[in-house]
C-alpha cells in the first residue's frame, strides 16, 4: 500500500469525524463539566466537582425513569410487531405498488413530529367517533377516555416511531435471498418452521437496528407524554425539561441526562450481546459463520 | 481483511482521540472563567430612541392582539416604515424564561425587542440584568395615558424597565352546558368532576387559588401552608381528579368538550370556540395581575420598539386592542371610546373590574423560599 492510498481511510474519515467532534464532543464536554457545578441563577453556577448533582438527579425521579422504560418498551414492542408484517408484504407481496406503500410510511414525515402529535389529540379527544368505537367495542369504560392516559402516551410513541422500525427491516427483508426459504421447503419445513429457523434469523440486524432506532428516542421523548398524557404520565424527558427550563437547575439536568445517557448504553449494549448479532458491531465474521 | 486495514482502523482510532483531546482542551479554555450564569454584571443600558424604520420583532403570548391584515400590528406597519415581526412564542413565564435565559446571560435576546411577561418576572429579569431600561421622554404618549394606578407599582416604582401590555384575572372557565352549578375553587375538587378538570401550571396562580379557598391570605403565606396547597394538588393530580395542568392548552380542551372546568385566565375568549364556555370569578377571590412590555439586553432597533410601546398606547389603537383580546387595559379613555362604539364590553366586569368585583382578590404573589416550594411544586406537575 502506498502512502497516499493509506491516507484515504483518513480523508473519508474527517467529515464525520469533524461533525462528531462540533457537535457530539465538545457539546458532551460542556454537559459534563454543567454536570460537575454548583449553584444557582442570581449566584451563578460554580465548577467544584459537585458529584452529588448526580444521586440528587435520581431521587425523586425513578417513577418517571420506570415509566419511561415501560413506555418505550411497550411501545417498541408494538411497533415491531406491527411492523413486520407491514415490512413483509411490502417486500415480498406488494408487487407493482411497492413504491407506493413505502411512500406511505415515510409521507407521515412530510408534516412535522410535533403538528402530526397535536391531531392525535384531536382525534383521541373524549367526544371523537375514535373513542365512541372504542367505548362501544368495550375496549374503553364507557365514562372512560383516552386522552391524558398511559395508553395514549404509549400510541402517540409506536405511531411516530414505527417508519423508523419498518425501514431497516424492509432493507432487511429486501435483501433477503427466497432460494434459502425454497431450500427449507425442500428439505421438508413448514411455512412456520421456514420463517422461524431461516427468515427471522436472517432479518435479526434489521429487527435490532429497529429496536434501537425506536427504543432510544422514545425512551427520551417528551413531547408525547406532554400532549396526549395527564398528570401521571410525565417520563424522564419531561423531568429533565422541568429541571432545565422551570426550575433553572442545570447542574441537576445535565447530570440526569448524563445518567440517562449510561443507563440506555448499558441497556442496549446488554440487548446486542443477547440479540447475538455480532453484524451490529461491524463483525462480519459472526453473521456469516 | 488484511493487517494493514486493522492498523489503519488503529491509527484512525489514534488520531480521533487525539482531535478530540485537542477539541477538549479549546472548550476549557474558551470557559476559562469557573463560574458562568449569576446576571450580566455591567452598566445598565437605556434604550435608545431613534428613526423609526427597519424591522422589529415582538414576542408575545398568544390571543394578545389582533395579527391579522386588518389587525393592530399590520395598522403600525402602515402608519410606520417598521416591519414587524410577532411572534406568539411565550406560553408561560417560566419556560419562556428558561428557553432564553442561556442567551441573555450572553447579553442577546434572540433578534427580539420586545419581551411580555408577568411583574415578577420581569422583576427577575432586570435584577439578573437582562433588561435595558426606558426613558420616559421616549414615550410621551404612554405616560399621558397610563392608567394613574399602574404607574407605580411595588415592582418597578419608576416604570424603569417595564411599560403595562394588559391585565386579567386568574379564575374559572365553566362550560355552563355540563357544569353549570360549578363557582368555586372547591367545587373544582368534587368527584363528580373526576378526569374533567384541568389547573394552570403556573405556580403563582394554581396553588395560591387553593390556598385562598382554604381561607389563606397567599400574600401572608408561610412555605408549609404553600406545600399543603401543592400537596392537595398532588393528591388530586394522582386520584385523576385533575387530568392535566395546562399553559394556554386548557382552551383547546374546553373547545374539544374534554373538560367541563378549568383554572384560567379571564380574557381568552377569544381562544376558545365553545359557547357555553364561560369565565367566573371564583367565590373565594382571584389571582389579579399585569403583564409588560420590556425591552431586552442585545436588543435589535430599539427605536422601533419605543415606537411600538407608545402606538399602542393611543386611545384609538388600545381599544382596538381590547375589543379584540378582551383583557383588561392599562390605558385611559378605552371604556368609554368602547361605550361610543356601543360595545357590550364597556359593561363587562371582565374588562373593567371593579374594586367590588375584585373584594377578595390577590397579586401574583412569589412563595417565600422559592426553590424549594417550586421544586415541590415542579414535583407535582411531572407527577
Amino acid at each position: 500500500m502506498s502512502l497516499k492510498q493509506r491516507l484515504v481511510p483518513y480523508w473519508l474519515l474527517g467529515p464525520g469525524l469533524l461533525w462528531l467532534i462540533i457537535f457530539f464532543v465538545v457539546p458532551m464536554y460542556f454537559m459534563g463539566e454543567l454536570a460537575l457545578r454548583s449553584g444557582s441563577l442570581t449566584t451563578g453556577y460554580t465548577f467544584d466537582w459537585a458529584w452529588s448533582n448526580f444521586p440528587d438527579s435520581l431521587s425523586g425521579h425513578t417513577e418517571q425513569i420506570g415509566r419511561s422504560f415501560f413506555y418505550a418498551g411497550t411501545a417498541t414492542l408494538l411497533a415491531l410487531l406491527i411492523a413486520y408484517p407491514l415490512a413483509y408484504a411490502i417486500a415480498f407481496r406488494a408487487g407493482r405498488f411497492k413504491l407506493l406503500l413505502l411512500f406511505a410510511v415515510i409521507a407521515p414525515f412530510f408534516t412535522t413530529y410535533l403538528i402530526r402529535t397535536i391531531a392525535w389529540k384531536t382525534i383521541l379527544s373524549d367526544s371523537s367517533p375514535v373513542v365512541s368505537v372504542l367505548q362501544t367495542l368495550s375496549l374503553v369504560p364507557p365514562d372512560g377516555r383516552v386522552l391524558a392516559t398511559s395508553g395514549a402516551v404509549i400510541a402517540g410513541l409506536t405511531y411516530n416511531f414505527l417508519p423508523f422500525m419498518v425501514l431497516p427491516l424492509y432493507a432487511n427483508l429486501e435483501r433477503l435471498d427466497l432460494r434459502l426459504i425454497e431450500a427449507a421447503k425442500d428439505l421438508y419445513s413448514s411455512s412456520r418452521q421456514a420463517f422461524l429457523k431461516v427468515t427471522l434469523p436472517l432479518t435479526m440486524p434489521g429487527i435490532v437496528a429497529g429496536v434501537l432506532l425506536t427504543f432510544i428516542p422514545a425512551f427520551g421523548d417528551y413531547i408525547n407524554a406532554q400532549i396526549l398524557g395527564g398528570t401521571q404520565q410525565a417520563m424522564v424527558g419531561n423531568v429533565i425539561q422541568s429541571l432545565y427550563l422551570n426550575q433553572r437547575n442545570y447542574p441537576e439536568a445535565a447530570a440526569l441526562s448524563f445518567l440517562m445517557m449510561a443507563l440506555i448504553l448499558a441497556v442496549v449494549t446488554v440487548y446486542i450481546r443477547f440479540a447475538g448479532t455480532g453484524a451490529f458491531m461491524g463483525d462480519e465474521d459472526e453473521e456469516t459463520a | 481483511m488484511g493487517t494493514g486495514d486493522t492498523r489503519a482502523r488503529r491509527a484512525a482510532l489514534t488520531a480521533a482521540l487525539a482531535v478530540a483531546a485537542v477539541a477538549m482542551s479549546l472548550g476549557v479554555s474558551a470557559c476559562g472563567s469557573d463560574t458562568v450564569g449569576g446576571g450580566n454584571t455591567g452598566e445598565v443600558t437605556v434604550a435608545k430612541a431613534g428613526p423609526v424604520t427597519g424591522n422589529l420583532t415582538i414576542s408575545n403570548w398568544p390571543g394578545y392582539i389582533d395579527p391579522g391584515p386588518k389587525g393592530t400590528v399590520a395598522e403600525f406597519e402602515d402608519k410606520t416604515d417598521v416591519s414587524v415581526d410577532y411572534i406568539e412564542d411565550i406560553n408561560s413565564n417560566d419556560g419562556f424564561f428558561g428557553k432564553l435565559q442561556p442567551q441573555l446571560e450572553q447579553g442577546e435576546s434572540g433578534g427580539r425587542s420586545i419581551f411580555v411577561v408577568a411583574d415578577y418576572m420581569a422583576k427577575q429579569m432586570y435584577d439578573l440584568g437582562y433588561l435595558q431600561e426606558i426613558d420616559h421622554a421616549d414615550l410621551p404618549t404612554v405616560f399621558k395615558t397610563l392608567s394613574p394606578g399602574l404607574r407605580s407599582p411595588a415592582f418597578d416604582p419608576e416604570r424603569k424597565f417595564s411599560v403595562p401590555w394588559q391585565g386579567g384575572m386568574t379564575g374559572i372557565w365553566v362550560d355552563t352546558a355540563k357544569a353549570p352549578e360549578i363557582r368555586s375553587v372547591n367545587d373544582l375538587f368534587d368527584p363528580k368532576y373526576k378526569g374533567k378538570v384541568t389547573m394552570l401550571d403556573e405556580l403563582r396562580e394554581t396553588p395560591a387559588l387553593v390556598m385562598l379557598a382554604e381561607g389563606v391570605d397567599p400574600a401572608q403565606a408561610s412555605v408549609d401552608q404553600w406545600l399543603d396547597a401543592i400537596d392537595k394538588l398532588g393528591d388530586a393530580a394522582s386520584s385523576g381528579q385533575i387530568r392535566r395542568f395546562t399553559g394556554n392548552e386548557y382552551t383547546e380542551d374546553l373547545t374539544a368538550g374534554n373538560i367541563v372546568a378549568a383554572i384560567g385566565w379571564s380574557g381568552d375568549a377569544s381562544l376558545i370556540e365553545n359557547e357555553n364556555a364561560e369565565w367566573r370569578m371564583p367565590a373565594e377571590g382571584c389571582t389579579q395581575w399585569m403583564e409588560n412590555m420590556v425591552i431586552p439586553v442585545g436588543a435589535p432597533n430599539t427605536a422601533a420598539a419605543l415606537a411600538w410601546m407608545d402606538f399602542v398606547y393611543r386611545p384609538e389603537v388600545a381599544v382596538d386592542i381590547t375589543e379584540y383580546v378582551e383583557y383588561i387595559s392599562p390605558v385611559q379613555g378605552v371604556k368609554e371610546l368602547l361605550a361610543k362604539r356601543g360595545s357590550d364590553l364597556a359593561e363587562s366586569e371582565i374588562v373593567f373590574p371593579t374594586e367590588e368585583f375584585t373584594r377578595n382578590c390577590t397579586g401574583q404573589i412569589t412563595p417565600p423560599d422559592l426553590e424549594q416550594v417550586n421544586e415541590a411544586w415542579q414535583d407535582v406537575l411531572t407527577g
